[in-house]
């Protein structure tokens, strides 16, 4: 019932949709973006940083400051964010949150996977793994053996199970198979999400369900854009489309015939929503589909914000925050590089 | 000149400093071998046959002193060539490693962290090295060839996110690799070349200042010895012919004066025109 989200909602829920909006106010401004760009060195960019929301993140830093640096204290923040709003989330949220966290915990597992094939470290694997996407059996994984050890033993507590059932059909694991694994994980992860929020029903459904329609037909596009003279069989290509979105079926159908980017753009021609996108590729300033394709998810993100009582808030803020953890280093990287000429290209977000 | 006195019929030269090793294989008789050579005290043989091997040795010398000269010449025109390109590889390497790496962040911008998974994945080198020589002058330089084994194998790497991004990077670093592959080649026929001009110079410098002046002594020392030589025997000569003409002389006094006394017999002469008692008839 549609009033029972008005009603009840903020019961469970309230305090932490109010943090979240509140978070989402201490993101960057574009006055913020003009005074970063205008530094001349990394220091400048700390002390400006420092006038914002990120406070004093870098003051423990020993000299010199590089941007990895940057790059690692600004996930460390975001984490320790989430990780608050994950330990005071009831139910349903915390599934929601958890959903979340699952494509972090794809690509860690895929990590470790190689590590333990290639009998490297536990330990420096960890490292290297997103902290969005920690889970508590990531060191045992180099116990187990084979692949099918590692399903059983360790995986079959996560989240991730019911992901790797469905493409647990081949068992070999090459590195070519690595990045399909990859992929069909992320397909079958994005339609169970998907199908989640659809039962959920209310708000939620109706600002979710868009953005990851957008997503499934956006990682679809992309990989059939990507996979242009590789090895890739149309057939492989086809079962790495999520069937979430728009595409599915008349559109991937088309898609995973297309030849080359013109094909792809008569294919998106049929789609109303698609059309404008693609359109927009090329252009004055050389932007490229992976751009626009940002742009747009920016762009939907920040309207999620103008509804009331919804879990798409949540995911709306870690997806903008992580853009702005991107545009931070973009634009650190150009300064550190003397690079100054694309400077500008990061996505603004408000 | 201390060891003057040792070797008998060892000359005392003032005019001209003392040639050192004339006709190798010649030693000074008996005695200690002094450790350098330089003093190493050696009996001239100045006859004209050792004035004609000195003046083939000299005529060796410059030969092998312009053909060196011409090596030398070879080997440093080939090395400034070296260097300029050297200068406009470095120059374009500084342009491409910036390329590169900002070609690096872009795809991190675009994409998620790959570089872990590239890090993982790594076995074997797909852009391999040849060494290849070359040769200038006689020196052998290596020259470095790349050529390409196996298949890409991050070709799937960033299917999803970034692709486009990352082939851009792939392509800017291995322009990278050739470039500095390049630069390597340069770099060591620069050194190899280096060495070779230095010691190439060296001779020259040796032969031009040290060994062509050096028998150009030799030669001179042994042409103003048989010159003197010559001298001395013709001065003996005329003292002899002196000394025969006094003697001459002095037996025609004696005989003139015996022919005075009258003991001396005048033997017949055939050619004379006198009356042969013999002969009866006219």
């Amino acid at each position: 019932m549609l009033e029972s989200a008005d009603l009840h909602f903020n019961v469970d829920h309230g305090y932490l949709e109010g943090l979240v909006r509140g978070c989402k106010a201490s993101l960057l401004t574009p006055q913020d973006y003009v005074n970063l760009v205008q530094c001349e060195t990394l220091e400048d960019l700390k002390i400006h940083l420092q006038t914002t929301d990120y406070g004093n993140f870098l003051a423990n830093e020993t000299n010199p400051l590089t941007v990895s640096k940057i790059d690692t204290e600004m996930r460390k923040k975001l984490c320790r964010e989430f990780d608050y709003f994950r330990n005071h989330s009831l139910e349903p949220l915390s599934t929601f949150l958890s959903y979340m966290t699952c494509s972090y915990m794809i690509d860690n597992v895929i990590l470790l996977m190689n590590g333990a094939l290639q009998k490297k470290s536990v330990k420096e694997i960890l490292d290297k793994c997103h902290p969005l996407g920690s889970f508590t059996e990531m060191e045992a994984v180099n116990i187990a053996e084979t692949t099918s050890d590692l399903f059983n033993a360790v995986l079959v507590e996560t989240p991730l199970a019911p992901f790797f059932q469905d493409c647990m059909s081949e068992n070999t694991l090459d590195e070519l198979n690595v990045e399909l694994l990859r992929n069909k994980l992320y397909k079958s992860y994005l339609e169970s999400f998907y199908k989640f929020c659809k039962n959920h029903g209310d708000i939620t459904a109706e600002v979710m369900c868009p953005i990851l329609e957008f997503e499934a037909d956006r990682r679809s596009f992309i990989i059939t854009l990507n996979s242009f003279g590789t090895e890739l069989s149309k057939d492989d290509r086809k079962t790495l489309y999520p069937t979430c979105g728009r595409l599915h079926p008349e559109g991937l159908r088309m898609l995973a015939q297309a030849e080359d980017f013109d094909q792809m753009k008569t294919v998106a021609d049929h789609y109303g929503v698609y059309k404008p996108v693609f359109e927009a590729v090329g252009g004055s300033e050389g932007k490229t589909l992976e751009d626009v394709f940002y742009e747009h998810e920016v762009k939907m993100n920040v309207l999620a914000f103008n509804r009331q009582f919804h879990y798409g808030v949540f995911y709306a803020y870690i997806k903008l925050k992580e853009q702005e953890m991107r545009n931070i280093v973009w634009i650190a990287e150009c300064i550190s590089q003397r690079h100054r000429t694309k400077i500008n290209s990061y996505i603004p977000i408000l | 000149m201390s060891d003057n006195t040792k070797f008998p019929g060892r000359r005392k030269v003032h005019r001209l400093p003392p040639p050192a090793t004339l006709l190798p294989g010649l030693r000074a008789q008996a005695g200690p071998r002094p450790a350098e050579p330089a003093e190493c005290i050696v009996l001239p043989l100045t006859t004209p046959l050792a004035e004609t091997i000195m003046k083939a040795r000299l005529k060796g010398a410059q030969t092998g002193r312009n053909l060196l000269k011409k090596k030398s010449d070879a080997l440093t025109l080939r090395f400034r060539q070296i260097l300029k390109k050297i200068i406009e590889t470095k120059m374009l390497m500084g342009e491409v490693m910036r390329e590169a790496a900002f070609s690096l962040a872009e795809a991190k911008f675009t994409g998620d962290d790959f570089s872990t998974t590239v890090i993982q994945n790594v076995n074997k080198a797909q852009v391999k090295i040849r060494a290849k020589k070359d040769n200038v002058a006689g020196v052998t330089l290596p020259v470095f060839e790349h050529y390409h084994e196996g298949t890409d194998g991050y070709e799937l790497t960033g299917l999803a996110r970034g692709g486009e991004q990352l082939a851009k990077l792939k392509r800017n670093y291995a322009k990278a690799v050739e470039l500095l592959v390049e630069l390597a080649s340069l770099q060591t026929s620069f050194v190899t070349l280096d060495e070779a001009i230095k010691i190439t110079n060296r001779r020259v410098n040796a032969i031009e200042h040290v060994i062509i002046p050096r028998i150009e002594r030799t030669l001179a020392y042994i042409i103003t010895e048989l010159d003197e030589r010559e001298r001395e025997e013709f001065y003996r000569l005329k003292k002899i012919q002196e000394k025969k003409k006094i003697l001459k002389e002095k037996c025609e006094k004696d005989l003139e004066q015996r022919r005075a006394a009258g003991e001396v017999m005048e033997p017949a002469n055939l050619l004379a025109e006198e009356k042969d008692e013999d002969l009866l008839f006219e």
